[in-house]
């Protein structure tokens, strides 16, 4: 069974955000639930500050903290794939997990509005414009078909009181056809099982496949262009990888150790 | 100075009338909030805090009640003798600050009902969580059990599993922080002792105050209780302030040498004036007046003691769970500095419904059953 993992090339990453953008359309996430992130940060100080930006999926790390803590096995790992994965029909929304994940990828949304509303700035509460219908906790009129909802694996809106997360895009990538090393979107054959984000990029920053084949682009470009991971150190091993070749943006390894005043 | 002489019997009723009136208002509040936003009524999200008041209360009370366990285990598992005339009572104040602090985490949850059978079914054996649920379910059936054997003693085996269950529970409930390597602020090995200590050090002000809430003062107190007041139980005290207060210390002065990514939250924690509140004047000034043999006799002092230390053992815990969280996981503009955080109005009125609950428990148990029986049988 496949392995499978991304390659984000931070020398490519023109932080656009239209992997954001196209994870949220294709996940129907609600506006500041970004599944798929850009964090934008400044290194230095003037007049040598620097503006940054680091994309950040779901890692669905090889070893998850979010897996081990989790008390009901709601989040677990697929064996077929390596995804990391929320059962919505097990999860007690304890939080624990986003406790337990070091790079806070996950999201419990029955809580103040990150965008809109009284607290989260202008604009309405999309939750409150579009209210749930007991079984999702919102309902917009454009989500998803209905035939695609699957909480088993954390796919679709969201009930109440469940935490939500990236899942590789598991309704496209679970259904590659097997023994496939690269999902590429330039591939009209495989294109319908790329993930949103990666598929969207528009400078082709992503790529998407089989880390445990070694024939794999994702496998070829790690070594060869010494792929790494974010706080590796924690013991999660993430199954996203970063090239970063030094012209531009690289992994943040510390947090900033000058105070902001 | 002189001991306590208020009536009990006024005392006892104005806390009960109280503790029901703080009951209804908070449940009723919280109630109220939760079904209009949700758990928008927290103050709490998934862009930095996750874990807010309520799991602060919930960590406080539970651990506070395996406290009052191992204080009623030195009687009834060790035959401490001494300890005889507190030993039911601190069982019963065991369980309702046991059932204080679950009704926080029930109201915190997602799907509380779903809990009760998703944990024990899924059998998730690497998380601390698990081992936590199953030993507290252990713990309060084990409780019960306890109680309603009356003033006779627990027999050998049941004695043993209830001081196992009430140090198990102590010790998960910080193994569920101290496992996390990757919140540097609560990780370590030390976690579930400091839990331990924190919890024996509540568990005696907590019986304290029961005790002095039972009998008024001690000119009221039998034989054996005044005894253990004026005896072992403050020198016992001292020595568990002093090594919670050291326990403080000790984390602080860590916290603040280390150049550990993650740490230094505790620059935001000492700059605040609850830390200086918790340290001085919760642990300190008891300890010393705990310390001095001529004081540690007072009933007054003993009061003054033990609220001081049961409001600074909640402080701890709120700079504990809420300061792991305050430094952001990894930089980023969603969170470039420090999280804010200040509890909503709902969890407030969360935390006085665990609180009032556990009072209410208390005294209404206070009235009905003989809490001051002294154990009967042998060892
Ligand atoms: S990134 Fe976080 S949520 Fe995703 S698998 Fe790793 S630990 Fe779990
Ligand atoms: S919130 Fe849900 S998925 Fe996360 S640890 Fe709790 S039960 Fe598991």
């Amino acid at each position: 069974m496949a392995k499978w993992g991304m390659v984000i090339d931070l020398d490519k990453c023109t932080g656009c955000q239209a992997c954001t953008t196209a994870c949220a359309m294709e996940n129907n996430r609600l506006p500041g639930e970004n599944w798929q992130d850009v964090l934008f940060y400044t290194e230095g100080t003037y007049p040598s500050a620097q503006l940054k930006w680091f994309p950040r999926p779901c890692f669905h790390c090889e070893d998850p903290s979010c897996v081990h803590v989790c008390p009901t096995k709601a989040t677990y790992k697929d064996p077929n794939g390596g995804f990391v994965l929320i059962d919505w029909n097990k999860c007690i929304g304890c939080k624990y997990c986003m406790i337990a994940c070091p790079y806070g990828v996950r999201f419990y949304t029955d809580e103040k509005p990150v965008v809109g509303g009284p607290t989260g700035g202008p604009g309405p509460d999309i939750r409150e414009v579009f209210p749930g219908d007991g079984k999702r906790s919102w309902n917009p009129p454009w989500r998803a078909p209905d035939a695609r909802d699957d909480w088993v694996h954390g796919v679709g809106i969201q009930p109440k009181g469940v935490v939500s997360k990236c899942t590789f895009c598991y309704h496209k990538v679970s259904k590659a056809p097997p023994g496939t090393p690269d999902l590429d979107e330039d591939d009209p054959a495989l294109k319908e099982y790329v993930p949103a984000c990666v598929r969207t990029c528009p400078p082709k920053a992503r790529y998407f496949g089989d880390l445990d084949n070694p024939e794999s682009r994702v496998s070829k470009l790690i070594a060869d262009k010494r792929g790494v991971r974010l706080k590796d150190e924690t013991g999660n091993k993430p199954q996203v990888y970063y090239l970063s070749g030094g012209a531009g943006p690289a992994v943040p390894s510390t947090r900033e150790t000058v105070k902001k005043t | 100075m002189t001991t306590m002489t208020k009536s009990p019997v006024g005392l006892a009723n104005t806390v009960l009338v109280a503790s029901l009136a703080g009951l209804v208002i908070g449940l009723a509040i919280v109630l109220i909030n939760l079904g209009a936003q949700g758990h928008a009524a927290f103050n709490t999200t998934s862009l930095g805090l996750m874990w807010g008041l309520p799991i602060v209360t919930y960590d406080y009370f539970v651990v506070t009640s395996t406290g009052l366990t191992l204080i009623a285990c030195l009687s009834l598992t060790f035959g401490v003798r001494d300890f005889d005339p507190v030993a039911r009572r601190c069982l019963w104040l065991a369980l309702a600050t046991l059932l204080g602090g679950v009704v926080s985490l029930m109201l915190e949850l997602g799907h509380p009902l779903r809990s009760l059978y998703a944990i024990p079914l899924n059998l998730q054996t690497d998380s601390p969580l698990f081992w936590k649920m199953l030993f507290m379910t252990a713990y309060g059936v084990l409780l019960l059990v306890a109680l309603a054997r009356g003033g006779s003693r627990p027999g050998w085996g049941l004695a043993i599993a209830l001081f196992a269950a009430a140090l198990g529970v102590a010790l998960l409930a910080g193994s569920v922080f101290g496992m996390m390597a990757m919140r540097p602020m609560r990780y370590g090995g030390e976690v579930p002792l400091a839990f331990l200590a924190e919890g024996l050090t509540g568990g005696l002000a907590f019986a304290v105050l029961g005790t002095y809430l039972a009998y008024g003062g001690q000119a009221s107190m039998p034989e054996g209780v005044k005894r253990l007041m004026t005896g072992a139980l403050p020198k016992v005290f001292a020595l568990m302030i002093a090594i919670t207060a050291a326990m403080v210390a000790s984390r602080t002065v860590t916290g603040l040498w280390s150049n550990l990514d993650g740490l230094q939250v505790w620059e935001k924690i000492v700059a605040s004036p609850l830390y200086h509140l918790h340290l001085w004047a919760g642990l300190v000034l008891p300890l010393v007046l705990m310390l001095l043999p001529s004081q540690r006799t007072d009933g007054t002092l003993q009061v003054t003691a033990a609220l001081l230390v049961a409001v600074a053992l909640f402080i701890g815990r709120y700079e504990f769970v809420i300061g792991g969280q305050l430094v952001p996981l990894f930089k980023g503009s969603w969170a470039p500095a420090f999280i804010d955080y200040a509890p909503s109005f709902t969890e407030w009125m969360l935390a006085l419904t665990s609180l009032s609950l556990a009072a209410l428990l208390y005294t209404a148990g206070d009235k009905i059953l003989d809490l001051g029986a002294l154990p009967q049988g042998e060892d």
